[in-house]
């Protein structure tokens, strides 16, 4: 068994914690290591100390919102790191947004687990 | 006199906010909040000046009267009582016109890019300030009572469910305490009982609210007995606690208006000292009465008994309706002609197979134009129409139908087929002759309930209350409120997680409860907003079709409309509905562990 091996680590950032816990067991299940944030102050120390290999991000977050941390992801940290976006319905214009500045992919609620791991796949292997 | 005692209370705002420098925060919402602040002191101190010359004046009307008609020293000792009332009633609502200011921009101040400091400062300011506007709502409170303005009613309801709604709302209170609730309640009480319901839910939220802020750890029992007296049936509640206890020289004075049971009560607790006053005011307008008794380190037990008459279920102004028009019997729609206007493939698929297999004779297109023709060339009974589709509405289509020349096709019943809407969207829709709505995504029994209610000649016109969610909750078979195996299905079968979920569930939609329970008494359509939102997800996770509409009109109407009668109606809809739904999640997640165990 390679235990050492490096599993992929997933930031992920979600206030919904009903979604989270399903959503986190789903992740790790699928063997990545998941950094859960339940506020966007939280991603933002964790990623001033580190950098994982994919970001989740839901939108509309407290303190520091998704659209706050691409910006600041893609124009602080200069990172091409790839971000996905969780929208909730009636959000089009706050994804349009995302895209400009630069996120990667987006998956709206009510969240598919299974199709956000497709994502999540596809976002690393790109 | 009371104003001073407002006045005071704001010196003490003054020194909580005082504890820090507003110009830390170099935000622009800093200084609007100070001057927001400072006009609300302003306008404190300028009402209280003016209370001053106001009695001087209504002092000589006062004598004027007395020259012209004997008055006795009662009448008018209630007269100044009432003055009181009225210029309370004035200040607090002028009062709470700067301290929204407060809260709104202390709000925006703490959407910005705040520091943990910073964050720290502005919630005390919230805090203080949410304190403050419950101070001076339970202040107009007091003087609507006072002055004799509340109105009280007497109507049949169900006692039993205003008891459930007070303690779903008191479990948001404890859920950081370890404290527990429990209740006794005498089987001998009727269902339906003759009198005012929302007093009686005040005065029980009053009183557990209070026990629940005296106690740390503990118990509080609320028991509730029968009384048959000659003149009738009396209800006998206690609500006993575990708490802090009342001194015996202070307890005599427990209702007057703004005492606490110890002067320095409010320091540690919080409070306006009006609380009980309300309550012993309430309990003696529904010609009840109220006594305590307390012993210190002990606990305190309040007694009160209020008279009520026996009622009738059939007189209930909510959900008596529900459930009479379920049809499960397949056989009612056997060969019932159906014309399915749907564009999505997956959906014609869904409910040609549902059709199919009780026996409908099935015209399905995504085509508006040609399903209209179909109604010209074939009988239909009775059309599902989706909203949304591409090219031409399913109004449109709707409004083609109704203008139809033929008298038979005008006629023929329209359900609409939604994913969301709205109660605009109904409106429009009840408008142009659609006659029911099915949300999405829906159940087998649901579709078949709808097609039964709305064929020809069995049409059920429902009257009075013209609400969205009625069509909704009268389809909801008892094990179509929720479906468990679908999110237990993204569990990948793991029971343990999903109780777990249930758990978070049901915390957060007390959470909801008790924050919009103050949302809505603050007017804070924002806070509705973002509650809503937040708990919409779950709602839709588990499925629960009629609690998630409801939820999405609370969403929107908070967002969009703003209308807060509207919202406190949803808000009532949402206590009725949300017991429904837990039980049904517990008995569900209950026969799925059993099934798990079993397998």
């Amino acid at each position: 068994m390679k235990v050492t091996e490096h599993r992929r680590r997933i930031l992920f950032a979600e206030d919904d914690d009903l979604l989270a816990s399903l959503l986190n067991f789903r992740m790790e299940r699928s063997g990545y290591n998941v950094i859960h944030a339940k506020n966007g102050k939280i991603v933002k120390e964790y990623l001033s100390k580190s950098m994982p290999d994919v970001i989740v991000s839901d939108i509309m977050m407290p303190y520091f919102s998704g659209i706050e941390l691409i910006d600041y992801v893609r124009n602080v940290l200069k990172s091409s790191i790839p971000i996905i976006m969780i929208s909730s319905a009636g959000n089009e214009e706050n994804v349009l947004n995302a895209f400009k500045l630069g996120a990667n992919d987006f998956i709206s609620k009510p969240v598919s687990p299974s199709e956000l791991l497709v994502r999540i796949g596809k976002a690393l292997n790109n | 006199m009371k104003s001073q005692n407002l006045l005071s209370l704001v010196s003490r705002l003054e020194n909580e906010l005082g504890g820090f420098s507003f110009e830390e925060l170099t935000a622009e919402e800093a200084s609007n909040l100070k001057s927001a602040f400072t006009s609300f002191k302003e306008s404190l101190e300028r009402k209280v000046n003016r209370q001053a010359v106001s009695t001087l004046s209504l002092g000589n009307e006062e004598q004027i009267n007395e020259g012209s008609f004997p008055t006795k020293k009662k009448q008018l000792k209630n007269r100044s009582n009432s003055k009181e009332g009225a210029l309370i009633a004035t200040v607090s609502h002028e009062l709470r016109t700067p301290l929204n200011g407060i809260l709104g921009f202390s709000g925006l101040l703490k959407e910005s890019n705040l520091n943990t400091e910073q964050l720290e400062y502005v919630d005390a300011i919230q805090s203080a300030s949410r304190n403050l506007l419950d101070i001076i709502n339970e202040l107009m409170e007091f003087s609507k009572l006072s002055l004799g303005m509340e109105k009280f009613e007497q109507v049949d309801f169900n006692v039993r469910g205003i008891i459930k709604d007070v303690l779903y709302l008191c479990n948001t209170l404890i859920l950081n305490k370890k404290v527990s609730i429990r209740v006794n309640l005498d089987a001998k009480i009727p269902d339906v009982l003759i009198g005012d319901p929302s007093k009686l839910s005040q005065i029980l939220l009053n009183l557990i609210g209070n026990s629940i802020k005296f106690v740390e750890t503990g118990e509080i029992v609320l028991s509730v007995k029968l009384i048959r007296k000659s003149n009738g049936i009396w209800l006998e509640f206690i609500v006993t606690d575990t708490g802090i206890g009342i001194a015996e020289e202070n307890l005599k004075h427990i209702f007057e208006s703004f005492r606490q049971a110890e002067p320095n009560t409010h320091l540690k607790y919080g409070g306006s000292g009006l609380g009980l006053s309300i309550v012993k005011q309430l309990i003696e307008k529904l010609e009840g009465d109220i006594t305590v008794s307390s012993k210190v380190g002990v606990g305190t037990s309040f007694k009160f008994i209020l008279p009520y008459k026996v009622g009738n279920a059939l007189n209930l102004q909510r959900g008596t309706n529900n459930n009479k028009y379920e049809y499960t019997d397949k056989e009612l729609v056997k060969n019932l002609r159906v014309l399915v206007f749907e564009d999505n493939l997956l959906n014609q698929r869904l409910i040609e197979q549902r059709l199919k297999s009780w026996g409908c004779v099935r015209h399905i297109t995504d085509n508006p134009l040609y399903g209209l023709t179909i109604l010209d060339n074939h009988q239909i009974d009775i059309i599902l129409m989706d909203l949304r589709m591409p090219g031409m509405s399913g109004y449109e289509v709707t409004q083609r139908i109704r203008n139809s020349k033929s008298d038979h096709i005008k006629q023929i019943p329209i359900i609409a087929l939604t994913a969301d809407f709205t109660v605009q969207d109904k409106e429009q829709g009840d408008l142009i002759g659609i006659n029911d709505y099915i949300l999405k995504p829906y159940t087998p029994d649901e579709l078949l309930s709808k097609l039964v209610k709305n064929k020809r000649g069995e049409q059920i016109t429902f009257n009075g209350s013209s609400k969205v969610q009625n069509s909704s909750i009268t389809s909801n078979s008892q094990n179509g409120i929720v479906n468990m195996k679908a999110i237990l299905a993204e569990c990948m079968g793991e029971i343990g997680l999903l109780e777990e979920l249930v758990q978070l569930f049901k915390q957060n939609a007390y959470e909801f409860i008790g924050k919009t329970k103050i949302h809505l008494k603050d007017n804070d359509f924002n806070g509705i907003e973002f509650a809503a939102h937040k708990i919409k997800s779950g709602i839709a996770m588990i499925q629960a079709h009629t609690l998630h509409s409801i939820m999405v009109q609370i969403h929107k109407c908070a967002r969009d409309e703003r209308d807060i009668t509207k919202l406190k109606s949803l808000y009532a809809d949402f206590i009725l509905e949300y017991p429904k739904v837990e039980n049904a999640i517990l008995a569900e997640v209950e026969k799925l562990k059993n099934e798990s165990n079993g397998a």
